[in-house]
C-alpha cells in the first residue's frame, strides 16, 4: 500500500511496471480505516477481525466490489 | 500451566510495548529474557502469531519482520512524534502507528512514480498535508499470499 501525489501517477507507476490499477482510497479513508483497523491493538483483549467484520469495515468506508473482498 | 495462546499473546503485547519504547522490534532472545521464559518457546510464540496473519517473520527464520503496524527494517515510511521514530511497513501500516500510538504523528514517504517527497499529519482518523492518494496494488483476498510485497 504506497501514497502516490494523484491518481495520474498512480496510472503511470502501473503503467511502467505492466500492473493493472488496483484499488485506490482517498487519505480520509485511508486514515479512518487505519484508525479503525489499529487503535485496538494494545488491548490485552484484541484479536484479529473475522471477514465479515473487515468486509463489513470496508463497505463502511465505500470501499465496495470484488477488490475489497477477503473470500475468493 | 501457560497455554501456547495466552503466551503468544504475551508477547503479542511486550512486542508492541517494546517497539512503541524503544522504536526497535526486539528478537527472540530479548523478549525471552524480558518475560522469563526459553528462546524456544519466544521462536514458538513468533510462529504462531505469524501463522494467525498478526506478526511477519523474517522470510526463512523466527524473527520478526513485521510487528504490525511496525517494521523492523527501516521503510520509505517514516513515523515521527517528536524526536521518536518509528517504520511503518506501507502507508496503511504508517497511518495504523498514529492509531496504535493515539496522538498525532507525522509521516513521511516519497512518491514511489517521482520520488517527490510526501508529508501527512495523522491525529485519530484525520488527516492533513500534502494531497495524495493510496494505492493497493494486490486485491484484498491475496494479501496474505505474499504479505511482504503486498
Amino acid at each position: 500500500m504506497l501514497l502516490f501525489r494523484s491518481e495520474e501517477h498512480v496510472e503511470t507507476w502501473c503503467r511502467s511496471r505492466s500492473l493493472p490499477i488496483g484499488g485506490t482510497l482517498s487519505l480520509k479513508q485511508a486514515s479512518e480505516l487505519a484508525w479503525i483497523w489499529f487503535r485496538d491493538r494494545l488491548e490485552a483483549s484484541w484479536k484479529r477481525k473475522t471477514i465479515e467484520e473487515a468486509e463489513s469495515i470496508f463497505e463502511s468506508l465505500e470501499l465496495k466490489g470484488d477488490f475489497w473482498k477477503l473470500r475468493r | 500451566m501457560q497455554t501456547g495462546i495466552e503466551l503468544s499473546g504475551e508477547v503479542r503485547l511486550h512486542v508492541m510495548r517494546q517497539v512503541i519504547e524503544t522504536g526497535r522490534v526486539p528478537k527472540a532472545a530479548e523478549t525471552a529474557l524480558a518475560l522469563g521464559k526459553p528462546s524456544d518457546e519466544i521462536r514458538q510464540a513468533h510462529q504462531q502469531l505469524a501463522e494467525a496473519h498478526v506478526f511477519v517473520l523474517e522470510p526463512g527464520g523466527f524473527e520478526l519482520r513485521m510487528a504490525s503496524p511496525f517494521s523492523a527494517i527501516p521503510t520509505p515510511f517514516e513515523v515521527t512524534i517528536g524526536e521518536r521514530r518509528w517504520w511503518g511497513n506501507c502507508i496503511w501500516d504508517a497511518m495504523g502507528i498514529a492509531a496504535v500510538l493515539k496522538t498525532e504523528a507525522r509521516i513521511s514517504t516519497r512518491c514511489p512514480d517521482c520520488a517527490h517527497p510526501l508529508s501527512l499529519t495523522v491525529d485519530g482518523p484525520a488527516v492533513s498535508g500534502d494531497p495524495g492518494i493510496v494505492h493497493f496494488a494486490v486485491p484484498a483476498a491475496q494479501w496474505w499470499d505474499d504479505i511482504i510485497y503486498t
